[in-house]
């Protein structure tokens, strides 16, 4: 199974996945904090943090997913109350509503946590919603990989390749 | 004095001997490097132009190894399997490619910050969008891991994926660098390997193996869905017609798309792709099911 590390995240990818781990580059005073990025189609160089330039790229039988880290000021807010990342999702979870680009056919999941102390949110995207059955155990077995690191990544500047 | 001209002569036949055995040694190691493509002597006496055997001469006059990009990968290969790509990037993010997953074809080009010959690919990868590479063929470059390479002198080089991994050298069997291995992402497989001295010979290999692929049958980096010809037994839109997503990827699926749209007499701007609410989606609220 391929691993990647990065910025205190970590992912065993599952066969056929492929991912990336980053820090936007920061512009003015902004904090960039950690994104992961996994799909099962190859991703383009320019990807949105949610998707954008990429979900219009999935077949029916893809699948695209983010892990998106959010500044310390969100942690103990109620959108982040839930404690640990989701672990196992069911198709009932995955809607067409749930989109950031809502494109035909397709379906999608956000989940809102706190883990080891940092902020994240959780945003998964089906390339079909009629194939829920078979792609949300891929879904599942991506989670299952993930992990985070306490205290890693927090997106306060001193990253020096950022 | 008899003795002093004896002692020269042998002197002289030792020389002699030393300097054949030296002059047989350069001609070894010449022939050694001729063999191996190395730019030694005139290559175009070789007379193998067919891209998949040495001494290829590109249309810059340019000499190259032995470029073997195109089935059948030499038999002394353990494996032709295609392995995801999993390491680190310059900038110090994570990244993995799974080139063996893909509709695509992957060009994996293996280089050294401090090789000579990988000066010219490095300038190439500056500059995409003018490799040449047929359309949907996937270029990543990949460097040993950071603890053999300095990731300073990588960043910024090139402005395709740059993965840092000596793990993937072992996977694909590099023997040094620059070193190319094209995948298909179809099947899986490594479909040839090689090395070059111009990325023009690369690109025009990498077009001959499409070719040769699509050939066989499979469509890499076609945009088409996988095992059907272009067209397929049912028509350029497959057995949905136009309005079946299923077996369509991106591109080809955003045309579909705008097709459908434009026949629609739905065209770009039109107020009905902006709604404001759900009841300009689904009609008035009495009408929704």
């Amino acid at each position: 199974m391929t691993s990647v590390h990065a910025h205190g995240l970590g992912a065993d990818l599952p066969p056929g996945f492929e991912g990336r781990i980053f820090v936007r580059p920061r512009v003015g005073g902004e904090r960039p904090f950690p994104v992961a990025h996994f799909a099962t189609f190859p991703l383009p160089e320019e990807v949105g943090d949610f998707g954008g330039g990429a979900v219009t790229l999935m077949r029916p039988t893809d699948i695209f997913a983010v892990l998106f880290e959010y500044g310390p000021e969100s942690l103990g807010t109620a959108l982040f109350a839930r404690q640990g990342m989701v672990r196992s999702l069911t198709t009932g979870d995955f809607r067409p509503t749930v989109l950031r680009r809502g494109l035909g056919g397709q379906s999608g999941t956000q989940w809102f946590f706190t883990e080891s102390g940092r902020p994240f949110t959780f945003y998964a995207v089906l390339g079909s919603h009629a194939r829920r059955g078979t792609l949300v155990p891929r879904v599942n077995a991506l989670l299952d990989g993930l992990a985070v690191t306490a205290g890693a990544g927090t997106g306060d500047g001193t990253v020096p390749w950022n | 004095m008899v003795a002093l001209v004896v002692i020269l002569a042998l002197v002289v036949a030792l020389l002699a001997v030393l300097v054949a055995g030296l002059l047989r040694s350069h001609a070894d190691i010449l022939k050694a490097l001729h063999d191996l493509g190395a730019g030694v002597g005139d290559p175009a006496l070789d007379g193998d132009h067919t891209g998949h055997g040495s001494g290829h001469v590109d249309g810059h006059g340019s000499t190259s190894g032995p470029l073997t990009i195109g089935p059948p990968l030499p038999g002394e290969r353990a494996s032709v399997s295609a392995p995801t790509i999993a390491g680190v990037t310059p900038e110090g993010d994570a990244r993995a490619i799974a080139v063996g997953h893909s509709d695509q074809l992957t060009l994996i080009a293996f280089l050294s910050s401090g090789c000579s010959t990988c000066a010219e690919f490095w300038a190439a990868f500056g500059r995409p969008e003018e490799l040449g590479l047929p359309d949907g063929v996937r270029p990543v470059v990949v460097t040993k891991g950071p603890e053999l390479e300095i990731a300073g002198e990588l960043r910024g080089r090139a402005r395709v994926p740059v993965i840092m991994s000596t793990e993937a050298w072992g996977d694909y069997e590099v023997p040094g660098s620059p070193f190319f291995v094209l995948v298909d992402g179809r099947s899986g497989r490594r479909i040839g390997e090689g090395v070059a001295n111009r990325f023009a010979q690369v690109a025009d290999l990498v077009r001959r193996a499409q070719v040769d692929a699509e050939g066989s049958g499979r469509t890499p980096a076609a945009g088409g869905p996988a095992d059907v010809p272009a067209d397929g037994p049912d028509g350029p839109d497959g057995p949905d017609g136009p309005d079946g997503p299923d077996g369509l990827d991106g591109p080809a699926r955003e045309r579909a798309n705008d097709r459908v749209l434009r026949d629609a007499g739905i065209l770009p701007g039109d107020p009905s792709l902006y709604p404001g609410s759900l009841d300009d989606v689904y009609g008035p609220a009495g009408g929704r099911p």
